[in-house]
Order: C-alpha cells, then structure tokens, then sequence
C-alpha cells in the first residue's frame, strides 16, 4: 500500500541515490550501449556508417587480433594458475603460527600490488635489461652463460610479463585466501591431527575444498584481470611509446584495442568489436569456472 | 584401557596452567572434569588427546608412556565443542574419513560407518553436509565420527556447550547410554556441575591447574574436601555461615543472636565456616534456624526459599529448599530445622574440620 509517508521516503531515497545513478548512466551505462552500437559500425575517425557484421568479418581475417588473442589466451592460461598456486602456497606458509616474522612477511607479499605502476615499471624495464641486475646475478650465479634477452626475444618478453603480473597480483589474491583460512575453525585440524590424517590429505582433502568458493572468486577476478591485461605491456615491453615489443610478441587484445583508437587511424568501430569480444570471453570463461566450481 | 597421569604439567613460557596432577582412571571408568572456566581441563584433556604439548610429568595410556606419542597414535578419540565436522564432506564422509588414512578398505569403513550410524539414529541423514543439520545431529555425527575409529579413550571437550537446554539434557542421557553400551573409557570436560553429577563414574574437580578433589559424584556432594567442592558440586549452592565456636557452641557471625549446636570438638573461640546444603532442611533435627523468607521459587515439585534472620539485611540470603513448601510466602518468618550432623565445618584456610 502507498501511503503518502512511503511515497515521500521513496522520493527521498531516489533524490539520495539520483547523483551516483546519473553519473553511472552517463559514464557506465550509456558507453557500454554506444560501444555495442558502435561494434556495427566501420569507417575511419568520425566518419563511420553501419556496417552490420562487417566487423566481425574483419576479425576472422586480421592476423594482428588474432596474434593479439592468442597472446592473451597464453597470458591467461600460464599466468594465471601459476599465481593462484602461488599466492594458496603463501596462504598456507603464512597462516601457520609457528612461522616467525608472519606479519613482514604478509605485508612484504601484499605490498607489490600497491605499488606505483609506473615505479614498478621503471624498476623492472631496468632489472631485467641485457645488463640489468637479473642478468647479472644469473650470470654471477653461472644459471646462464650469456644474458637472457628479456626485452628482445618473444619467448623471454612473454616470461617477463608473467614474471611481472605474477610479483604485483600474487599477494592480493594471497590476502583473500589468508582471510578464508582464518576463518577455518582450528579444531577442524586438530581433529584431522587425531584422525592421522597426513599433511598432503589435509591441504588438498580439507584446505582446498574449505576454499573453494574464494578460488573461484580469485580465479575469475584474475581471469577477467588478465583478458584485460594492458599497463604492463606498455610499459615494461614497450619502447618509443610503443608497447607489446618486440614484434607484437606481448600485444594484448586491450593493447590493440587502444593501438586501434589512439595510435593508428582511429577505427573505433573495430576497435568496439574488439572489447566486446574480451566481454564475451569474459563472460564464457566465468561461466566456465563457476560449472567447475559448482557442488556435485 | 586405563589412563594414569603422573604429577603432569604445563606451562606456557613463565606462567604455569596445569601444576602438577596426578590421576588413575580405570579401564571402563566415566570420568568428568569439572571446574570454573580457566581452571586448566580443557588444557590437560588437550594434553591427553596430544594438542599440547606436556612440560612436564608422564602421561600413561593402557600401560603405555603417551607423552612424545603423536595424537593419530594414542588410542583416542575426541569430540569438540564446536564438533569441529568437516564442512565439505556429507555426514558418510565425516565419519569415514579417517578410517581411510588407517588402511581400511571401503568395504570396512562402509560397514563400520553403517553401525555407528544405526547406534546414533544417523542412518537417514547420511547424504547431507553438516550445515544441513541440527545442533543435536552435528553433536551426534561428531560422536559417530569418534565411535568408528573404535578407540580406546574418548574424549569429550564441552560437548554440549551448545545446544540448547533442553537438547542438552537429552543428549546428557544419550551419552550415558553410549558408555553403558560401549563400555569404552571417557574423559569428558565440562563447565557444568550438573552434567559431572550425572554422567561421572569418577569426578575430578580442578581449580587453578590442580585437583581439589576427585570421587564420586555423591562422595564429592557428601563429604567435600573443602569450601571450594563444596560450593562448586551441588544446585543449589550449599549455604555458608561464618560462626565462631563460644560455650561449647557455634555462634553464627552472620544471624547474631543465634547458636548451632557443635558436633566435632573445636578449641574455644575458633573461626569456622558452616556450610548447610539447602536440602537439609527437609526433615526435623536439633539445630534450628530462625529466618524470614525474602524470596520464594516455586519448581512444582520442589520450593526454593531465599530467607534471611530478621534483623540482618547484609550478605547472602539463605537458599532453602523444600518439598513441601507450597504455602511458603515471601515475609512469612520461618523455623527451620535440621540434624546438626549434616552441618559440614571448613576451618579459616577452606578446608574441612573433619
């Protein structure tokens, strides 16, 4: 029943939520449509006319997209269970109470994802040049013979922005599972202590399945993280206000998406298609993840 | 199997929690550790179960020094508070879980699982995760989850610590019956004089890490060693007087004006205190109390009086309890009588004049 009491609460909720609503569907909402429109459009700059599927024509036969989607898939699928493996094992290292120094530790892990990116940039475009720090400890170490050519050879460009992704998020995702964990009862494990359950059976048959819903939840922000991977690649790989060097070899879908608008003639229609299709691989691989996830 | 702690301890860093106790727990037996919270049982049945470490003293299980041996190893069982199931797993896989790390093939854990379900009535729910269950059930398949690894000690931490009132009496019994039919040796801590009372063989009362005193349930209600059993076993609170022994008499400090009669021969002038259970007051004896009732609780089949001497308004009214008390009203002046024998006498350091 509307009262005039509700009615004036109602109008006075919307008024208290009107400014945010109208700055979302000004910035969110009314690009998202736009670039959905704009994705049937070709033309160069302004001059653009409808184009129907045209757009997605031009995808199946543009060797750069798939270059850049292929790259990104590879991202995407070495990068990304390296560090959810990696930021678990840290989880777990770091939830035990007889580990001494937990808080530095914690905080020393957690911090790279705070860190300026353009500091981080700088200090790794540095580290891993033909002569930087990386090189010369692997050397003085005898690991390697001669430099390892980060900047310049596509394999090893590849590892160094995995190697950087991974140092930056691995702590963030790491801080999540450290909340989970600490929410697990204690006697949970104790109780597995009397059961004589071993500590392999304990992490993979208890810890894991405890934590499950926050893998999920990780492993699709970091999903969607890495589909739109951009600042790293240029930045660390870039060179001359190019990035994705050495020859395309780290060009990602975002990279060529900002190439397609800012750097080359503008083709924003194109470059619309582009992100919705990081939209839909977005979607199916959330999908994906949350059917694996789901309870048998 | 029997369980012997010998003058074990505990200490963390300077600050020593369990100082030094000794205990024999025969084969069989339903033992209760019962004390305040602080007082170190949970501690030492963690010791026992091998979640602590021990300072210090020899832990024996069936003959067996325990003290370096890991948990998995002991021969024990423990059901915890919070149940501690696992959350992931259904009712079937909580309780065979372990049974796979033992070596058992599926077949006999399938089996073992099934009889320990029937016992505790667990058979329909056998397919649902533990947050699809009730406080009781939970309680239930923690139990279960204890009775298939077949062990010879249980231990039990506060298990009904929480279900609610009426569940928790009703569990009280199921576990009673669990121990006549398994007839397995338990070690169960609670908070809960009342639980101690009814499902303990054999009470130990801790207080600050020690032992103050362990028996019976109804040795420890007859015959305490000392003020603090004595006010700790027992509901209603046994009653305390401050008395001084004058002619041959005890004076009560607290009801000026009034004597008891003196059972035990005490030096002239000594300080005692007398402690009077309320339900001594039942039948006729020589000892008399004059009192007027300030507050009356009526329990159907039983009355709780709360009565003060008439001119006293300080301290603790007197805590009486009767059977036949339905006409008691708060004002009335009441005459109490007991047999004076039944009056325990603790001397100034809190133990009993015997």
């Amino acid at each position: 029943m509307h009262t005039g009491l509700t009615r004036r609460e109602n109008l006075t909720g919307w008024a208290f939520t009107a400014p945010a609503l109208v700055l979302l569907g000004l910035f969110m909402i009314y690009p998202i449509l736009w670039s959905l429109y704009m994705s049937f459009m070709t033309g160069k700059g302004m001059n653009f006319k409808f184009g129907g599927f045209a757009n997605i024509y031009r995808l199946t036969q543009d060797p750069i997209f798939l270059h850049a989607l292929g790259n990104t898939l590879t991202f995407l699928a070495i990068q990304v269970p390296i560090m959810i493996i990696l930021a678990l094992v840290f989880a777990v290292a770091l939830n035990n109470p007889r580990l001494r120094g937990r808080a530095v530790l914690r905080t020393a892990i957690f911090l790279p994802c705070v860190t300026s990116l353009v500091v981080y940039s700088v200090l790794f475009k540095s580290m891993f040049a033909d002569d930087g720090v990386v090189n010369d400890a692997l050397l003085f170490l005898h690991i390697i013979s001669e430099p390892i050519p980060w900047m310049n050879d596509p394999f090893w460009a590849k590892v160094l922005i995995i190697l950087a992704i991974t140092w930056r998020w691995t702590g963030y995702n790491m801080v999540f599972y450290l909340a989970a964990l600490q929410n697990i009862d204690p006697s949970i494990y104790e109780q597995a202590r009397i059961d004589g359950v071993p500590a392999r059976a304990r992490f993979f048959k208890i810890t894991i399945p405890m934590l499950r819903h926050v893998i999920l939840f990780t492993t699709v922000l970091s999903t969607i993280g890495t589909l739109q991977l951009f600042d790293e690649v240029n930045t660390i790989t870039a060179s001359q206000g190019q990035g994705g060097r050495p020859a395309d070899a780290t060009l990602t879908l975002s990279l060529y998406i900002y190439n397609l608008t800012f750097r080359f003639m503008p083709s924003f229609g194109y470059a619309a298609t582009i992100s919705w299709v990081i939209v839909i691989l977005v979607g199916l691989l959330s999908w994906a993840q949350f059917r694996l996830a789901r309870e048998k | 199997m029997s369980v012997t702690l010998k003058s074990l301890r505990k200490a963390y860093g300077a600050a020593e929690v369990i100082k030094g106790v000794d205990l024999e727990i025969t084969p069989g037996e339903f033992c209760v550790f019962v004390g305040p919270s602080g007082c170190g049982k949970s501690t030492l049945l963690r010791m026992i179960a091998g979640l602590e470490e021990i300072t210090g003293g020899d832990l024996v299980i069936g003959g067996k020094r325990m003290n370096e041996v890991d948990a998995a190893h002991r021969g024990i069982a423990m059901v915890f508070q919070s149940y501690a199931l696992y959350p992931h797993m259904t009712v079937r896989e909580n309780m065979g879980f372990a049974l796979k790390f033992a070596g058992d093939n599926p077949g006999t854990i399938a089996k073992k699982v099934d009889a320990a379900a029937a016992t505790l009535g667990l058979t329909k729910l056998m397919d649902r995760k533990p947050k699809d269950l009730s406080g009781g059930q939970r309680q239930r398949v923690a139990i279960g989850r204890a009775i298939v690894r077949n062990p010879k000690v249980f231990l039990f931490d506060e298990p009904l610590s929480n279900l609610d009132a009426e569940l928790r009496v009703h569990m009280r019994i199921e576990i009673a019956r669990l121990h006549q039919e398994l007839k397995t040796t338990i070690i169960y801590v609670t908070h809960d004089q009342v639980e101690a009372m009814t499902l303990a063989d054999k009470i130990v009362v801790l207080r600050d890490g020690r032992v103050e005193q362990v028996g019976a349930p109804l040795t420890l209600y007859d015959d305490p060693d000392n003020i603090f059993v004595a006010g700790f076993i027992g509901s209603p609170k046994m009653n305390f007087l401050k008395a001084r022994v004058q002619n041959g008499q005890l004076a009560l400090v607290d009801l000026p004006g009034q004597t008891l009669p003196l059972t035990q021969s005490l030096p002239e002038g000594s300080e005692v205190t007398v402690g009077l259970r309320p339900d001594i007051f039942k039948r006729g004896g020589t000892a008399h109390l004059d009192l007027t009732i300030e507050i009356v609780e009526q329990l159907g089949a039983e009355t709780y009086a709360y009565a003060r001497a008439g001119a006293d308004i300080d301290g603790q009214p007197l805590t009486i309890a009767v059977t036949e008390g339905r006409d008691l009203r708060p004002g009335q002046a009441l005459k109490v009588t007991f047999d004076p024998a039944r009056a325990l006498l603790f001397g100034k350091d809190g133990q009993r004049l015997r």
